[in-house]
Formats: structure tokens, sequence, C-alpha cells
């Protein structure tokens, strides 16, 4: 069966949420790139093993995942703490205002381990469902679930926020209005 | 048209022709009302609004003369 040019088309448009994980998983834009581009190369290798009608997304970022991780076993990690992160990485500190900048959260996010990392970013960013992430990841449900909680909590250890949906903002507003009474 | 035996759980869900769950929004510990998942969606849209290079759409191209299909190891 040939490649159908809507296939084709299916593709392209999904290549901003591709690069965007891929960024997520490398942490460094030209390595995204190039994963993204032997993502589109497999997919279009074996397109005759994705159905028509089922969702392309996530059949091209469980290619795309897969794709990292024997990538990364090949090259025994280096791909992580490569080019400049960890001048980012050292930057942390709360901000004075409560105010989350959003290159604080960055650094933040590239300090969970990959596996925690991806599981917040696709189910809280990416859009999937925790039943579509468990299969993107090869893993339970349940794994899913517990990774995107130690994520959370990881990611407001580092930035010292608490999680004001669960604990009401008053803690936090106290911290927050003493730096910065107005 | 659907092969149940052959659709995975993930692509069932994701044709929508089963009944879609409303759970995203009460109390997903991710939603709107958290400060962690505020930032991650603007940290992935940032991401997703970035510009494509021409580089994909020129692979995307190459790929469709090369067809029919001659696999590569």
């Amino acid at each position: 069966m040939v490649v159908t040019p809507q296939f084709k088309n299916d593709l392209l448009g999904t290549i901003p949420s591709l690069r965007a994980f891929a960024v997520s998983l490398t942490q460094n834009s030209d390595k995204a790139d190039d994963l993204v581009q032997e993502t589109l190369v497999k997919a279009w290798d074996k397109h005759e093993s994705f159905q028509m009608g089922t969702n392309l997304k996530a059949w091209l970022f469980t290619i795309l995942r897969n794709e990292f991780y024997s990538q990364m076993r090949k090259r025994g990690r280096e791909i992580q703490d490569s080019e400049g992160i960890m001048t980012e990485r050292l930057a942390v500190h709360p901000s004075q205002h409560g105010m989350l900048d959003l290159e604080d959260f960055r650094a933040a996010l590239e300090q969970l381990p990959e596996d925690q990392r991806e599981a917040i970013i696709l189910i809280g960013a990416s859009g999937f469902s925790y039943e579509e992430a468990a299969e993107i990841c090869n893993c339970a449900v349940g794994t899913i679930k517990s990774r995107v909680s130690r994520a959370r909590n990881r990611l407001q250890e580092i930035l010292k926020i608490s999680g004001e949906a669960d604990y009401g903002p008053d803690s936090i507003s106290a911290q927050v209005m003493g730096s910065n009474a107005a | 048209m659907a092969r149940q035996g052959e659709i995975s759980q993930m692509t069932k869900k994701a044709t929508g022709a089963v009944g879609a769950k409303p759970r995203r929004n009460g109390n997903d510990p991710l939603g709107a009302n958290s400060e962690i998942g505020r930032k991650l969606k603007q940290y992935y849209d940032e991401l997703v609004s970035d510009e494509v290079p021409d580089r994909f759409a020129e692979l995307l191209s190459q790929l469709e003369k090369a067809e029919p299909t001659q696999k590569k190891a």
C-alpha cells in the first residue's frame, strides 16, 4: 500500500507537537529535530501498521519515544546533559513575587528524571489521557499516575511553591506577600 | 470498518467512538487551578508554536518521491 497524501498531510500536521515532545525529552532543540526526523522516516516506513482513523499523534509519540530511548541506550545517556543545559539548570530559585517564571519552570523540568518528565508532559501538556500515556510509555496506568504525581511534587519542591489547588492559597500567599507586601 | 481484535486499547479510546470521559477538568491535579499545570501548558504551547523548519516538509516530499517503498536497513 502506498502512502496516501492524507497520511502525509496528517504527518505534517503533527510535527509541531512531535517537536515539542522531542524537546521535552531531549532538552535540546537540535537533537529534538533529529529525533523528529527519525520518527517521520520510521512512521513512513511502517505506515501500513497505522490504522486510519485512530490516533495518529499517539502512534507517532510512541515511535518518537521508542527512538529516543533506543538512542539513549546506544549513546549511554550522554544525550541528556550536553550543550548548555547545566548553566540553566543551576539557575533555579524561587521568584520573589511568587510569579513563576517560565525559565525557572523550564530549568526545574529539566531536573526531573525522564520517566517523570515525559509522564507529566503527556498528561499535563500534550493532552493525552492516562490510558493513552500508559500505552505510549508501555507501562501501567497506575505507573503513569504515580510518575505524574511524583513529578508534580518534585516540581513544587524545586520551585518552592505549594499546590494551591490542594492546600489553599494561604500558606503560599503568606510567604509571598511577606517579601512583597504592597 | 473497525476490526476490534486488531485495535489496541489506546486507539479504541482515541477514535472517540467509545464514550468519552469528561474527567479532565474536575479534580485534575494539573488543571487550570494549579500553578504547575498552567506553567506546564505555557512551556509546551511555546514549543508547539515554534516555527517548523522546512527540512521536515522537504523530508516528507523526498520520502514521497522515493515511493514505492524501498526498504533501507
